[in-house]
């Protein structure tokens, strides 16, 4: 069992906070992904998980066991690292099976001579030869295993730090931004490779990234977090149209979510620039209240057309199967909070090759039924009857 | 002539001219000491060695001591070396890997040992080795040797510490290993060329010394080549082959030495560690 609970963890640099008051329970054989832009914290989290930092207060606990207070080797967890950190001085082989060797660690293993011939003895012992060769079929290292770091590439490299991880059959896998070095085509097919070591290899594994896509694809849960803080804990579906706050809203999904300035009007609907839209059945029982609201709509739910918003087309770009045309809206104003600046340009997905040219007058169909509303201060507007599900 | 051409010439010459000045005073002992008596002082010297000369190297050899003396440097040169590697490899992790002021202020202590002159440690040393039954002995040598070196040895071998990715060692530590591991298994391999370093500087430091060699030992047996070379300088007279024979055969072990560990002294360890 390695299910892992986490207890108002903070950890304070200098007075400052990198992780603030963090709680939440893993469940075991879970992919969760720590997810968030750099110095959000999320690198720190994992650290404190693996024991590389000590936690300033709060209790992680491992299954039935509190660990925040044992030493790293005692946790019974594999870290894989953004740079790999393998044993320059040491074969694929001896890198694979040094943690092996070192649960057999004697003092006297540290003497010259002696040592080497002891360590050479467990590495060729058959326990240890068997599940060396083992991970090393399973990652195609087999050919390698007489090399150097050195000699290997950087997809092969990462393949032995995750063999080092795998060899241990630990309860609870750490990866910090592992795929981060490796140029874009090996990303993918290493991503595909870790999502299948995880269903085969079975453990808890919990996987750093600033990267939205590794983190839709692959986890089973995501903690967005910003400024020390978990803005948001759910599976990827829920972050993705159930988003807390506009930072969620606008950290996941390309292009990010529109946010546009709005109105509630109490029993008439929702005024966007001049129109009036009737709220649809989800947002209904907002109906009653009143006030300035932020509407989030995502690219790809929103169409151009002959009525609608009036805006031109500022922007095309062209991705192949589909373009982006950012449009400037003449009436309505948009409000990328976090981004800083506040324009009117809206991200519209449409399929196949966009002729539209800058300048262009267009209109905007806005389509409300995924539709999410948040107040100025961007945190959700959540219905009555939502919250209760939630 | 291209211009890489060009610089590769320069360089070529610059590096001849460095090895003559290097090289010339070695060659100027040999020719020195194969040269008969009554030409060692003419008016015109001779560039080439006189080859019928060899036998003042067996008649050093068998009218001196330099067996013994060599020996004794031999026995000091290494024990300073190893001795000093030993003390220095934990200070170097130290100050490379832990920032705390007492620290900091051991680095500066280090540093501040260096501005003291051998010279003038010379009569405190003597008085306290005295009390200890230090004197008259190689570990003794060996011990006042080490403790010039090992402050410049720590500072280098923190340099070398400071090259080490610190992820290699949180690595180690995750796959069980306690800090003395760490340092023993990951690191101490990893600075294997500064090591190399370190051992020439202590080494030489070891076989060169004058200043202790001759006040902290006076049993005949014990002297090393330094202080045996040195007795030869009379007030009268001064017998320069064998100075120079028995000079030749101080320098050689130690460049032997040199050629020997200098092939560890190569950059690159690290490579494949981590991403690049």
């Amino acid at each position: 069992m390695a299910s892992i609970s986490l207890q108002g963890v903070t950890k304070i640099f200098g007075g400052k906070k990198a992780a603030n008051q963090i709680s939440f329970d893993v469940a075991d054989r879970e992919f969760l992904v720590l997810l968030g832009p750099s110095g959000c914290g999320k690198s720190t989290l994992l650290r404190m998980l693996a024991g590389l930092e000590q936690v300033s207060s709060g209790e992680i606990h491992v299954g039935a066991r509190r660990v925040d207070n044992l030493p790293p080797s005692d946790r019974d967890m594999a870290f894989v690292f953004q740079s790999y950190a393998l044993y320059p001085h040491m074969t694929v082989r001896r890198n694979i099976s040094f943690p092996l060797i070192m649960r057999e660690h004697r003092w006297w293993f540290h003497l010259p001579l002696v040592g080497g011939f002891a360590k050479r003895r467990i590495e060729k012992s058959p326990a240890v030869r068997e599940l060396v060769a083992r991970t090393a079929r399973t990652l195609a290292l087999t050919d390698m295993l007489d090399q150097y770091p050195r000699t290997l590439s950087g997809g092969q490299r990462q393949r032995v730090a995750l063999g080092r991880a795998m060899v241990r059959q630990p309860d609870v896998f750490l990866m910090d931004e592992p795929l981060s070095n490796l140029d874009a085509k090996l990303r993918t097919s290493m991503r595909a490779e870790i999502i299948k070591l995880h269903r085969e290899v079975g453990g808890t594994f919990v996987y750093v990234t600033h990267d939205q896509i590794e983190a839709m694809t692959m986890g089973t849960r995501i903690a967005l977090m910003r400024d020390g803080v978990v803005q948001q804990f759910g599976t990827p579906r829920e972050i993705y149209a159930d988003p807390a706050n506009t930072f969620v809203a606008r950290f996941i999904g390309t292009p990010p979510m529109n946010l546009i300035e709005a109105r509630l009007e109490p029993q008439r609907g929702l005024l966007v620039g001049q129109s009036l839209l009737p709220l649809p059945a989800h947002l209904a029982a907002l109906g009653s209240q009143a006030g300035d609201v932020l509407l989030g709509v995502r690219p790809h739910t929103l169409q151009l057309g002959q009525a609608g918003l009036a805006g031109k087309v500022a922007l095309v770009e062209h991705v192949g199967a589909e373009s982006i045309v950012s449009v400037q809206l003449e009436q309505a104003r948009t409000a990328h909070h976090d981004d800083g600046g506040s324009g009117s340009d809206v991200m519209v997905v449409v399929p196949g090759y966009s002729e539209l040219r800058i300048g262009q007058a267009v209109h905007l169909a806005l389509e409300l039924s995924e539709a999410v509303l948040f107040d100025r201060g961007g945190q959700r507007l959540r219905t009555p009857a939502l919250s209760l599900a939630a | 002539m291209s211009t890489l051409s060009w610089s590769h010439g320069l360089r070529v010459s610059l590096v001849l001219a460095l090895l003559g000045v290097a090289a010339f005073p070695i060659y100027w002992m040999l020719v020195t000491s194969l040269t008969s008596s009554p030409d060692l002082f003419a008016a015109k010297p001779h560039l080439l060695p006189d080859l019928a000369q060899w036998p003042v190297y067996g008649h050093a050899f068998s009218t001196t001591a330099v067996a013994i003396w060599l020996k004794n440097s031999a026995i000091v040169a290494f024990g300073t070396a190893a001795l000093s590697i030993a003390l220095a490899i934990f200070p170097a992790y130290v100050l490379s890997r832990y920032r705390l002021p007492a620290v900091a202020v051991l680095g500066v202590a280090l540093f501040v040992t260096q501005m003291l002159p051998e010279a003038m440690l010379v009569v405190p040393l003597y008085a306290i080795f005295g009390e200890l039954g230090l004197l008259n002995s190689l570990g003794g040598l060996i011990l006042a040797n080490t403790a010039f070196t090992v402050p410049v040895i720590t500072l280098i071998l923190k340099g070398a510490v400071d090259g080490v990715p610190i992820d290699v060692e949180e690595a180690a530590c995750i796959d069980g290993c306690s800090r003395l591991g760490i340092v023993l298994t990951v690191v101490l391999p990893l600075v294997a060329p500064s090591l190399a370093a370190a051992a020439v500087i202590a080494f030489f430091h070891g076989w060169n010394e004058y200043v202790f060699a001759q006040t902290l030992i006076s049993d005949q047996g014990l002297q090393t080549a330094s202080v045996g070379l040195a007795g030869f300088v009379g007030e009268l007279s001064t017998p320069m082959h064998t100075v120079m024979a028995i000079g030749l055969m101080y320098t050689l072990p130690a460049v032997i030495f040199y050629l020997f560990v200098q092939r560890y002294v190569v950059s690159g360890m690290t490579a494949g560690s981590v991403k690049g």
